[in-house]
């Protein structure tokens, strides 16, 4: 472990300290939700969960369970904090963000409790840099009330089937439309740009559907720039479950495999956009 | 329009739309019995292009019938114009259609004036572009390539592993011939004589062309650009290109004439002091007659063309040949108007002329100060009509159909509704 020397020093002051010996297995996943600068980080014997949200009606989550580092050590039940989600992942790819296994840059992460900065001690090959992000008053963060018994769709889909989609999704378009259904067209994804009409069909029984659970026809329309920034977490996710409740509302959670296999969560909540044309659907 | 694209053709149907999206940012869909044309011209008319694929291209293809009362079925003469960033994207990613399409389908939905791209992907997903297009006439451009002196004939590879070594800010390149060599070189203005600029030289020997003609030494300087575009299409098809060229200052030709399909490129050469002086005062006449609305052009009866091709014929040069061609086009759109406007044709003529004319040293300033591109001509376009019988009525109007909106509202023709 490169820090076990360093524990001594006054690990006692500290309420939170998490050691990782590969960096990436955190920075990639903060990346995934890396479309505002502020995040707010909660920290439980769990682990790990850091929100960001935009324009008050879309919510990501990243959640990095306490398994996932080598030492997780918290004495409080709770600990909350607002940080630069900017200059924290600055910090952490500071040795560059290379994949090479022999190049791994090992993290100590450690905070204080409330007023207090977050420490950082990164250490690759024997350098050790040690920095200090200031934390802010938390926000009270959305609960967007998603409960899994008010689910009325959920499908489980290969990212990989996905990826396309996002990546030429015509961004001209104000909406992403989303229509789930247990008759045809199953799930569709259609956009409505400047030089037309859009769609994008996935029937039930294709091999990159690995769950179809529709039990009524639901059509929503998503803010196109609110989903947008999923598109990264999609980049790195194995799979990706969509869900909409009976309100509407949208959550898409993605399983992300990090390098030493471990398997993370980031989620995506996002309200309906109210103004539908009837005329249009 | 209905059409099936089988999946190992719609790479090569992508690669068309790509290159002739360095064109234009418009393209136009002409669907005729035999086959579909794509049609590209660009803003200042100095490139065109056009990609016809054949019946046998198509998995299916049949143009539309609506059915009449009374008459039964009717063809219905569709041509539609698409803003190439709306119909791009359908065509995005090559490597993706190449891999992942299985099979296109092309359709016009008349009742909601559109025109319906649908794909059909692996695993089972369909992706379905309905665009909106506009009512459009396609242009052709009014180019006697088989009039050209030079006619040099080589493999696509040949052509594209030699435009490799010039590098990517390159905008035009020359392409100089002689009876014993070829060379494509970069094309370096005059006023920029910066030590810097790196200057590259291909030489070829006749032995690589399949085919070598070349009537008359020439060098003809062109946009790289397009050329590009033509050549990754070619690729695709992997076939010998034919190159048409004349003087400098006269188009030049590229085409690929393949079983299933035909590919034509018709880039504008720079014009150099000699021919300037007469190509500029051609395109000087052929704006002003633009602005006036070229109804006369409609006028020209059948005879008129023949003489026309008689004249061409006996000319012995076909580069006096062209020109003479060139002229008597413009005696019969101008003559009405020629008298009146003369005195502006000078002046525009002279305010386009790069070369300054005895007596013009006032505009000279003006005149090198304005960008270079004013140096490359414009071309001759004329309607595509719909068969062979309108022939005369609608071939070598010289304005665009399109600019003339108001005539397609009130033929009741379709117009975009959104």
């Amino acid at each position: 472990m490169p820090f076990s020397t360093q524990s001594e020093t006054g690990d006692d002051q500290y309420i939170l300290v998490a050691n990782l010996d590969n960096v990436r297995n955190l920075s990639n996943i903060l990346k995934a939700i890396h479309f505002k600068d502020h995040a707010t980080c909660f920290a439980t014997k769990n682990g790990i969960k850091m929100t960001v949200e935009n324009a008050k009606c879309m919510q990501a989550n990243a959640f990095i369970q306490a398994g996932i580092f080598q030492e997780y050590t918290i004495k409080e039940d709770s600990v909350v904090f607002r940080i630069n989600l900017t200059v924290l992942l600055d910090c952490l790819t500071m040795f560059g963000t290379s994949a090479l296994p022999a190049s791994s840059t090992a993290l100590r992460m450690c905070y204080m409790g409330y007023g207090h900065p977050v420490t950082l001690f990164l250490e690759e090959g024997g350098v050790v840099t040690v920095c200090k992000i200031h934390t802010q008053e938390p926000e009270e963060t959305l609960d967007f009330d998603f409960c899994s018994t008010n689910v009325i769709n959920k499908i489980i889909l290969q990212s990989e089937g996905l990826r396309e989609a996002f990546a030429e999704l015509d961004m001209t378009s104000e909406v992403l439309q989303i229509t789930m259904s247990p008759d045809k067209p199953y799930f569709r994804l259609s956009t409505f740009g400047d030089a037309g009409s859009a769609h994008l069909d996935y029937p039930k029984d294709s091999d990159l559907m690995e769950a179809f659970h529709c039990s009524q026809t639901q059509t929503n329309r998503y803010k196109l720039s609110l989903l947008k920034p999923s598109t990264k977490a999609l980049a790195l996710s194995c799979k990706v479950s969509i869900r909409t409740d009976n309100r509407g509302f949208l959550s898409l959670q993605y399983m992300i495999r990090n390098e030493d296999g471990q398997i993370c969560f980031v989620e995506y909540y996002c309200c309906p956009d109210e103004n539908i044309d009837e005329t249009e659907l | 329009m209905k059409c099936t694209i089988p999946g190992n053709n719609v790479k090569v149907f992508g690669r068309a739309v790509h290159a002739l999206a360095r064109i234009s940012d418009e393209l136009w869909f002409d669907p005729n019995e035999k086959g579909l044309a794509l049609r590209s011209v660009n803003s200042s008319r100095s490139a065109y292009a056009s990609v016809f694929f054949s019946c046998m291209f198509f998995q299916h293809y049949s143009r539309v019938t609506i059915q009449e009362p009374g008459q039964g079925d009717v063809q219905v003469h569709f041509k539609c114009k698409f803003a190439m960033k709306s119909i791009l994207p359908v065509f995005r990613c090559l490597t993706i259609l190449e891999r992942n399409v299985e099979k296109c389908n092309i359709y016009t939905n008349f009742n909601s004036c559109r025109v319906d791209f649908q794909l059909f992907c692996k695993h089972g997903i369909t992706k379905t572009h309905n665009l909106t297009f506009q009512d459009c006439e396609p242009l052709q451009v009014v180019f006697a390539k088989h009039l050209c002196p030079n006619v040099l004939k080589v493999q696509s590879r040949v052509l594209s592993d030699l435009m490799i070594h010039f590098p990517a800010y390159q905008v035009e390149i020359t392409l100089a011939v002689s009876p014993l060599k070829v060379c494509f070189m970069s094309y370096v203005e005059e006023v920029t004589d910066s030590p810097k600029v790196m200057h590259t030289e291909v030489h070829l020997s006749p032995d690589e062309f399949d085919y070598f003609q070349v009537g008359v030494d020439s060098e003809v300087t062109f946009c790289l650009k397009e050329l590009r575009g033509f050549l990754t299409f070619a690729e695709a098809v992997s076939t010998s290109i034919s190159i048409h060229f004349g003087m400098s200052g006269k188009p030049i030709a590229f085409s690929i004439d393949d079983m299933v399909l035909e590919a034509y490129f018709v880039l504008a050469t720079l014009a150099d002091a000699e021919s300037r002086a007469s190509t500029q005062r051609v395109q000087a006449i052929s704006q002003t007659a633009t602005r006036l609305g070229l109804k006369t052009l409609f006028d020209t009866t059948e005879d008129d063309f023949n003489d026309l091709e008689k004249d061409t014929k006996e000319t012995a040069t076909c580069e006096n040949g062209r020109q003479n061609e060139n002229q008597i086009l413009l005696r019969d759109i101008s003559r009405p108007l020629l008298n009146k406007q003369r005195e502006n044709f000078r002046v525009f003529s002279e305010e386009k002329t790069l070369l300054p004319k005895e007596g013009s040293s006032s505009t000279e300033e003006v005149v090198a100060s304005s960008p270079r591109y004013d140096k490359f001509c414009s071309f001759f376009f004329g309607a595509v009509s719909a068969n062979e019988d309108n022939f005369n009525q609608t071939l070598c109007s010289l304005a665009t159909a399109s600019d003339n909106e108001e005539e397609y509202f009130n033929n009741d023709q379709l117009s975009q509704t959104f």
